[in-house]
């Protein structure tokens, strides 16, 4: 650090800096016309001063009209998504055969009204699990969390077909941990929650006053490339993501 | 940093062949991947000029945008505090950690805490300070430096993780990338059960809503911001974007730069701490605007450098950096980005770095946000011409005049034609007396037996 070539001082309080930033910048202020600063060229034909689109809806992903359920299926078997389809009324079957195939005997039950797996799809998975002899947990404290769970289920708030993405939120309901801890998870999606990207998603007007605490847009499974660029699942997060469309 | 110091880490750089070779391996790996992903996108040009609108826009109008997301961010929760420069970013984030008696702080990747030196203060005043990313684990059991911005053991392969694994958590040896990383998830378990204080970068802060991004794959980043029950966020001021709606063009690029993923595997928006009725998260959520001369920055005639969203891609598409890799530069931010960034924020201790570019125009052509960082190279060395070596400026001013003297060019040419020897391979890496200067960093090809003016008095000419 050499502070030699610095002006003189750093502004001291965030009060400081915005005056600073303000004379710097006096178009940001409003109305001074100056044009581009020496070194800062043009971006195509809007200058920094041009609004900005109100949204980017333009440039969208998955035409409206596109099938979702099918661009959602390949993007998310692309990241590593194991994608289930099934029967409205015929989904315990096939969650059971993914916790079977995943060698799961104590499974975290996560329901949300909000989703599409609600209190009473728990219940159903609940005696389901214990007909078959597994040990359905609801709320688990920490230390079961992290050493007694194999995997959980849970419901997501949205899903994005172009990348395979699953969408949960926090609240009353929904843990941080839940996604995130097991080493294994199958999430219940419903099709019409499927949006086609990331600018639909965020163009929904509702979502800034609604944001909860956290919300995680999951794409695939954990991962990491940090050694040799080889790819490796299961890092901190779950190794096996599974989604079933119902 | 002095030039001298830069020539010295230069050769150093060089001379590790095994270094050089798994830069190479990994940056074009990582050039193909980018380029295969943009290809998919529908709209990718029209993105990045989108991208790069957003992000002038917000250079040309922080002052509104930041107090919006400080208001934002505080009604939704937050405290937030301002960090003039690096001192005072450490000075606050050991305070509020030393006043809660936090004992075990866990951190995600975060080039801005390693721009402010972070850990050692922290570690100073008695905090145990865990790096969670597996690269930045790795660094951090080497007691080395991240070497690239998005993957820190660039310069590492398996047999050198597989070392420090060994040496510092007394496991099994594997060069297996799959047991080594779960060697590492073992340990940063137990961590992740205990922290209490974690301490992240941000990639977006929303101003509209005073939400802060964090782009992740690990998830190690999730568990730093769900586990602890503090949570510091360190967000340089220029991070900001505007409005919800244009975070998805950022996000749409970001991955797509720096990994040739569509996206990360977590994109984690934090609203605010644990809400009273969530069953777990930080109750604390503390973020740390830094300036450390950005406002400087901004201020001057270079600010085009603030758009940087730190994806990497110039890193893996620039030449230089793939030869010399991360190290040479010896400053936080390597690269391209590094050569524009660090001797503005640096100061003349990174002077030299602009002219570690051969202005090709790949970092260019590789941004997300279309900085021209060939542009800026060139007009900071405008700015430091005046502190070139006294050898080099000498030497260019003894060149010219000989140019302009054919006679004594034709002698010049002869003369070194003579003296400078090769290494068998048409290249010299030890030039004789004061050309060893110039090749103390640089490979000079070894001249041609016979110069294009004589090629052309014998040959050519005739058969015009
Ligand atoms: S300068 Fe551009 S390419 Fe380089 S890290 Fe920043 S955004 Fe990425």
């Amino acid at each position: 650090m050499n502070a030699d070539s610095r002006p003189p001082a750093p502004p001291a309080t965030f009060d400081a800096l915005l005056a600073r930033l303000r004379a710097a910048a006096p178009r940001a202020a409003g109305g001074d016309a100056r044009g581009a600063a020496p070194g800062e060229r043009a971006v195509s034909a809007d200058s920094p001063d041009a609004p900005l689109p109100g949204d980017h809806l333009d440039l969208r992903a998955v035409p409206p009209d596109a099938d979702r359920v099918a661009v959602f299926t390949a993007a998310a078997t692309a990241v590593g998504v194991t994608v289930h389809r099934a029967a409205r009324q015929a989904w315990v079957p096939v969650v059971l055969a993914v916790l079977e195939k995943l060698g799961a005997r104590r499974i975290l039950l996560e329901a949300a009204d909000h989703t599409a797996f609600r209190a009473a799809e728990a219940e159903a998975l609940a005696a389901a699990l214990r007909a078959a002899g597994r040990e359905p947990l609801v709320r688990p404290d920490d230390d079961t969390l992290f050493d007694g769970v194999d995997a959980a289920v849970a419901g997501v708030t949205a899903a994005l077909a172009e990348t395979g993405t699953l969408v949960t939120a926090t609240g009353p309901q929904t843990a941080r941990g839940t996604s995130l801890v097991p080493p294994a998870l199958v999430a219940l999606v419903d099709p019409a929650q499927i949006v086609g990207d990331l600018l639909e998603y965020f163009a929904d007007p509702r979502l800034g006053a609604t944001l909860p605490a956290n919300v995680n847009l999951i794409t695939g499974p954990s991962k990491t490339a940090d050694i040799e660029g080889v790819l490796v699942t299961g890092v901190h997060g779950p190794g096996h993501v599974h989604c079933v469309l119902c | 940093m002095s030039v001298a110091d830069f020539r010295e880490q230069l050769a150093a750089g060089t001379r590790a062949a095994r270094v050089v070779a798994a830069v190479h391996q990994a940056t074009w790996r990582k050039v193909a991947q980018r380029e295969a992903a943009l290809a998919a996108l529908p709209h990718a040009g029209a993105l990045r000029d989108r991208a790069a609108q957003i992000r002038a826009h917000v250079v040309a109008h922080l002052p509104d945008y930041l107090e919006q997301f400080v208001a934002q961010a505080t009604a939704r929760g937050a405290q937030v505090h301002f960090a003039p420069d690096a001192d005072a970013a450490v000075r606050l984030i050991t305070a509020l950690a030393v006043q809660r008696g936090l004992r075990l702080a866990v951190k995600g990747k975060s080039m801005t805490s390693e721009e402010i030196h972070l850990n050692a203060a922290l570690e100073r005043a008695g905090l145990r300070v865990v790096e969670t990313d597996l690269g930045e684990f790795i660094v951090q059991l080497d007691r080395d430096r991240p070497s690239h911005i998005i993957t820190p053991i660039i310069h590492k392969d398996r047999r050198q993780v597989a070392e420090a694994l060994v040496r510092e958590l007394g496991c099994r040896y594997t060069e297996d990338p799959t047991e080594l990383s779960l060697i590492a998830r073992r340990h940063l378990r137990e961590i992740f059960r205990r922290c209490d204080l974690g301490i992240t970068g941000v990639n977006f802060a929303v101003a509209e809503t005073g939400t802060l991004v964090l782009c992740t794959n690990e998830g190690n980043g999730r568990m730093c911001v769900s586990r602890p029950r503090v949570h510091v966020a360190l967000l340089g001021i220029e991070k900001i974007i505007p409005r919800l709606v244009d975070l998805p063009v950022l996000l749409k690029l970001i991955a797509r730069s720096s990994t040739g993923q569509a996206l990360g595997a977590y994109t984690t928006l934090i609203t605010g701490p644990k809400r009273p009725d969530d069953s777990d998260g930080p109750a604390e959520l503390h973020i740390v605007l830094l300036d450390n001369g950005r406002s400087t920055i901004l201020a001057g005639p270079h600010r085009e450098v603030l758009r940087c969203i730190r994806c990497g891609a110039c890193l893996n598409a620039c030449p230089v950096y793939r030869n010399v890799g991360g190290h040479a530069y010896a400053s936080v931010y390597p690269g391209p980005i590094g050569s524009v960034l660090s001797p503005l924020l640096d100061g003349p201790s990174h002077a030299d770095l602009p002219r570690a570019s051969s202005l090709c125009g790949a970092c260019l052509e590789a941004c997300p946000v279309k900085i021209d960082i060939p542009h800026l190279l060139v007009a900071l060395r405008a700015e430091h011409r005046a502190r070139r070596p006294l050898s080099r400026r000498i030497g260019l001013r003894l060149w010219a005049w000989a140019m302009q003297r054919p006679w004594l060019y034709r002698l010049g040419q002869r003369v070194l034609r003579r003296i400078v020897r090769d290494d068998g391979d048409g290249f010299a890496r030890h030039g004789p007396g004061p050309l060893g200067l110039w090749t103390a960093g640089r490979d000079l090809r070894r001249p041609p037996a016979r110069s294009f003016r004589e090629l052309w008095h014998t040959e050519l000419r005739d058969e015009r």
